[in-house]
């Protein structure tokens, strides 16, 4: 339990700059034009004021009562992206079983326990299911393994 | 006539092989997505979304709408059987369902519910039907101005509506708008926000958004923390479902009720299924002769909310189709694989695609019917669906969200786009801010840009614009009593909901996860 709600204000100060640069970098960038005719920096504008508007409520909301303290974790996420980073990396050069493999076994690691059984026969059920579906049930053309060097 | 030959058209649109079996995928999938929790509807449709790629957009409509409806069905059995709702809507269907369960009748319960979801749904497609051309009509009328003020309608009541904080579903709301003008500003063919990157230039893709923010971050909520279920096989044998005669003389006045109020509920943006199934459990508890039954098995306590949260599914189609405003994120998903295709939602879809609308709405018929026959028969096996564990599942849907933001454009760049919202929504669940006004925004923005800059260019740069022609006046004076009426409200509920308990912000109120719907 915290005196303040720092979550919220946290995420309202957030919303804040977020919203702020999004006016600054529009206003500095791309022409805003007239009301009657506007140019494509004028709606963005408007909305990065509203959003930094809204950001600051939330802030001064915040402050006005208490709070309790967010449930964050690091590795669920770590291995969770980290798995699709890997895919996104691996995709084009080495194909698709590759990335897949990349993905199950880097993803899994978030359950903090490896079960290496399971883990291989996942890879080699998914491997074999993927290009089934994606391969040759849709036609689409999805270079299996590749080798770029 | 032109009536009976549309019905005509769509069924043979609806009945053709193509479509039957992408009617019964979606319905199946859609099923097994309801049984299991921790996999919600929009993480499913997000997962199929880029096969509609390859599809034609009548059977790619056909099978999302089978993946939401679907859901609703197979929610409800695990919601009998293991007190574990499968979706926010079938919540309320533990309260009486699992008591139920428990003594013995978790047969009867599911034959039960299964018939009220499809009255429900029928009373909801009859509405869709009858009503969709008439407001589409009607809607031929609006300008720049009305359609502007139609959508910050939309936005607003589904931002403000159903969530917890009126100021974080609006904040969300914003941020969606400005992402979904990332890219080519379509009047000048200024790019926008892009920093030079090529890919960005057509823009955020909605597959990766919706994936990242609602599948992505959900795995990474739900890892270590849904565990398979140890099954009582007990409570899953089924010895009876037949209703006794007393069961069916309960059914019928809160199927009835039931249906009413979630279409209704179903129209409006930002209620929807969720709570068309609370309310009308609450009204029956109240209007019941022997309210202490409610609880513990009334069979009206199960009636009610899944005739309600089915009729309401259906009719949240009626503003999407014929207004091209969608209440909802997964109506904003359903727009996005129309746009994806080139046709532009809004009122002259009826009469621009006569096969797309009749036949979609004709495959609700066919997908309720399926789903009739499945569930009662199938309902061991989605039941030992639940005993996949989880850390098998989250991995290989994972797999099938990078592959689906890969085949969409063949693109790394995707798949990136998938990390960094990924990343975006797990970052907004530790903040509580919720996702559904962020998926709608973006849809929504883009085509609000163009409406507001085309309004104030036919009203000279003047903002009376919005307030001088009759109807649009209207809707943003509608507009405003919403937001006063949000954030008025949100206080006073906030004041006494930290009087109350001081945890406020932890609890787990059910019209909180309504924005997943």
């Amino acid at each position: 339990m915290y005196r303040f709600d720092y979550t919220d204000l946290a995420g309202g100060m957030l919303l804040f700059l977020i919203g702020a640069g999004v006016s600054l970098v529009s206003v500095g960038n791309y022409p805003l034009g007239t009301l009657p005719r506007m140019g494509p920096g004028m709606f963005p504008a408007i909305l990065g004021v509203v959003l930094a508007a809204l950001g600051v409520s939330l802030a001064i909301q915040a402050l006005r009562r208490t709070g309790s303290r967010p449930d964050v974790r690091f590795f669920s996420p770590l291995f969770v992206l980290g798995g699709v980073m890997a895919f996104a990396l691996t995709i084009v050069p080495f194909g698709l079983i590759p990335a897949i493999v990349s993905i199950v076994v880097i993803s899994s690691l978030a359950e903090l326990r490896i079960r290496p059984v399971s883990l291989v026969l996942l890879c080699i059920a998914l491997s074999l299911m993927a290009p089934l579906v994606f391969v040759v049930g849709l036609g689409l053309p999805i270079p299996l393994i590749r080798w770029p060097f | 006539m032109e009536f009976l030959g549309n019905i005509g058209l769509g069924f043979s649109v609806a009945l053709s092989f193509t479509n039957i079996f992408y009617c019964f995928l979606g319905a199946l999938l859609g099923t097994f997505v309801g049984v299991i929790p921790g996999l919600g509807v929009l993480a499913a449709i997000s997962m199929l979304f880029p096969l509609t790629f390859h599809l034609e957009p009548t059977t790619a409509l056909i099978m999302l709408a089978g993946i939401w409806y679907g859901t609703t069905y197979g929610g409800s059995t695990a919601s009998i059987l293991l007190n574990l709702p499968g979706t926010p809507a079938n919540a309320v269907t533990c309260l009486d369902g699992f008591p139920m369960a428990r003594q013995g009748r978790g047969g009867v319960a599911l034959f039960m519910t299964t018939v009220a979801s499809f009255f429900g749904a029928s009373f909801g497609i009859i509405l869709l039907t009858l009503f969709t051309p008439v407001i589409a009509e009607y809607a031929l009328r609006f300008g720049s101005a009305e359609y502007f003020a139609l959508m910050l309608m939309g936005l607003v009541a589904a931002s403000t509506i159903s969530e917890g904080s009126a100021i974080k579903g609006l904040s969300m709301m914003v941020l969606g708008i400005i992402i979904g003008l990332i890219g080519m500003d379509s009047q000048t063919a200024t790019a926008r926000f892009t920093f030079g990157s090529l890919g960005l230039l057509e823009g955020v893709s909605l597959i990766a958004l919706a994936m990242g923010v609602f599948g992505v971050a959900e795995i990474i909520m739900s890892v270590r923390r849904v565990k398979a279920t140890d099954i009582d096989p007990d409570s899953v044998r089924l010895k009876a479902i037949k209703p006794t005669r007393d069961d069916v003389r309960r059914s019928w006045m809160p199927m009835l009720r039931g249906s009413t109020m979630g279409s209704f509920f179903g129209t409006l943006p930002g209620t929807g299924p969720s709570i068309a199934a609370f309310l009308s459990y609450a009204v029956e508890k109240r209007l019941s002769k022997t309210p202490e039954r409610f609880g513990k098995g009334a069979i009206e306590g199960i009636m009610a909310p899944e005739a309600a949260n089915n009729s309401a599914d259906q009719t949240a189609f009626i503003p999407t189709l014929s207004l091209g405003v969608p209440g909802s994120a997964t109506m904003a998903l359903m727009l996005g694989a129309l746009m994806i295709h080139g046709i532009a939602p809004g009122p002259t879809l009826i009469s621009d695609e006569p096969e797309l609308f009749w036949g979609l709405i004709m495959s609700f018929w066919v997908g309720n019917i399926i789903l009739l026959i499945l569930n009662i028969p199938l309902i061991g096996v989605w039941v030992r669906m639940l005993t996949i564990p989880y850390n098998l599942l989250y991995p290989s849907v994972l797999m099938f969200i990078c592959i689906g933001a890969y085949t969409a454009s063949f693109s790394p760049l995707n798949v990136w786009m998938v990390f960094a919202f990924g990343a975006l929504g797990y970052a907004m669940r530790i903040f509580r801010f919720p996702g559904a006004p962020l998926l709608l925004g973006f849809v929504l923005g883009p085509l609000m840009e163009e409406h507001f800059r085309r309004a104030m260019l036919l009203g000279r740069g003047d903002f009376m614009t919005f307030f001088d022609r009759p109807i649009s006046a209207v809707i943003m004076a509608l507009t405003g009593l919403i937001l006063l009426w949000s954030i008025w409200g949100s206080e006073g509920v906030r004041k006494r909901r930290t009087d109350r308990a001081p945890s406020a912000g932890t609890d787990h109120d059910p019209t909180e996860k309504a924005s997943e719907t």
